[in-house]
């Protein structure tokens, strides 16, 4: 069986290639985890199909759009639903995620210093009631350990999103308690807890 | 054949391109309009994330549009005939999605479901938003050589970028003025047959 060559490019942070590492990791399988310096992306931005990162190269041939390549690794390595609707139910759990992520953009740019604006009046009135409202819908929607019966790439990168949130505001889980041990349920898993203890520092 | 119920509002927006997919997949379902003055009913007691559209198979529910899209399709041929392909249809989605994030804020106040000055968003937000997506809709259409987005025959993604661009070739005239290919393969795809007699009959 030929082994698939997959490269993966991205900046040197976390950001949107986590979730795709952590997949790779979860399922055991090597890749190139390539990770390029702010000053290079110009002249490689008009060499990718959308300009932008993260991009998978699969024996080389490119994919772009993070959650399109989780999708995709998901299928290859059967970390995904055994059947159509259970494969519907990470793609709507995951879609409500990135609408949470779109809603409270303005409040995360603000945070991490990349435009202006009131960080407080934003995290009151924009993060806060966003936080409220899409954490209650992944309470709801997540009844047993995982989002299926079994991890799929969406709990990875659910999972990776929510450590993201804490890691910049400790007490975001407060008043979640289960968010928090599916959390750490992920993350406690072998593979995982041990790429989690060796993956390089990045401030996000 | 599962019996499929389709709720949204009576309305194109986010449920157009979900009914054109069941009518080019030939799958017959329920078209369910829920009013305004049903919704808050609907969606406290009937809705998984308080929103539509919703799908109900067989009494499941899958909320999202772009879950309930991929759902159909990949049932029945339209989502890429590899795992690839699929890959890029998804892929090209998400950059409409994002596309459809910084544009909205022209668009509703261009609508007038937003207060503000239409010209000055449309120079703000709507022009940028255009340049940065379609370009790259023009050079897959002309790298992939059929026309179409990906692969040889039409995906769920051709139908819900044509929506799109209809949708806001209606409301904002002359937008697509300098994209001729993005208004050609529009017509394309709205002159299959299937979608074509589904609009037709809206």
């Amino acid at each position: 069986l030929r082994m698939v060559h997959y490269k993966l490019t991205y900046f040197d942070l976390r950001g949107r290639a986590e979730s795709i590492r952590q997949v790779f990791a979860y399922a055991g399988v090597a890749f190139d985890d390539v990770r390029i310096p702010r000053d290079k992306w110009p002249e490689l931005k008009p060499q990718t199909p959308f300009g932008q990162l993260p991009l998978l190269e699969v024996d080389g041939a490119p994919i772009a759009q993070s959650t399109a390549i989780l999708r995709f690794l998901g299928k290859q390595f059967e970390l995904t639903g055994k059947t159509p609707l259970e494969q519907a139910k990470l793609d709507m759990v995951v879609d409500q995620m990135n609408d949470f992520a779109a809603d409270i953009k303005q409040f995360m740019m603000v945070s991490i210093g990349f435009a202006q604006g009131d960080k407080e009046a934003l995290y009151k009135d924009l993060f806060l009631p966003n936080r409220d409202k899409h954490f209650a819908l992944l309470v709801k929607n997540i009844t047993g350990d995982f989002i299926l019966g079994h991890i799929t790439w969406a709990d990875i990168h659910l999972a990776n999103s929510l450590e993201g949130l804490v890691s910049k505001m400790p007490d975001v889980l407060d008043g979640f308690p289960s968010l928090k041990a599916y959390m750490e349920r992920v993350h406690n898993t072998p593979r995982l807890r041990a790429y989690l203890s060796t993956r390089p520092a990045a401030p996000f | 054949m599962p019996a499929y119920k389709f709720y949204y509002f009576p309305i194109r927006g986010l449920g157009e391109a979900p009914r054109q997919i069941f009518a080019l997949a030939g799958v017959e379902f329920e078209n369910i309009g829920i009013s305004d003055e049903k919704w808050e009913t609907f969606q406290k007691t009937e809705t998984p994330f308080g929103q539509m559209p919703l799908l109900e198979v067989d009494g499941k529910q899958i909320p999202q549009s772009f879950a309930i899209c991929r759902y159909i399709a990949s049932q029945h041929g339209l989502a890429g005939k590899t795992p690839f392909e699929a890959a890029w249809v998804d892929a090209l989605a998400d950059q409409y999605k994002d596309f459809n994030n910084d544009f909205k804020k022209f668009f509703y106040v261009q609508l007038g479901f937003e207060d503000g000055d239409k010209e000055e968003y449309k120079k703000e937000h709507g022009i940028p938003a255009r340049d940065k997506f379609f370009p790259l809709i023009v050079k897959q259409i002309k790298d992939n050589g059929s026309g179409l987005l990906v692969g040889s025959s039409a995906t769920w993604v051709d139908i819900l970028i044509a929506e799109a661009v209809s949708r806001i070739a209606e409301n904002v005239p002359g937008f697509f003025e300098s994209y001729p290919e993005i208004i050609a393969h529009q017509q394309k795809v709205h002159s299959i047959p299937q979608i074509k007699k589904w609009i037709e009959a809206r």
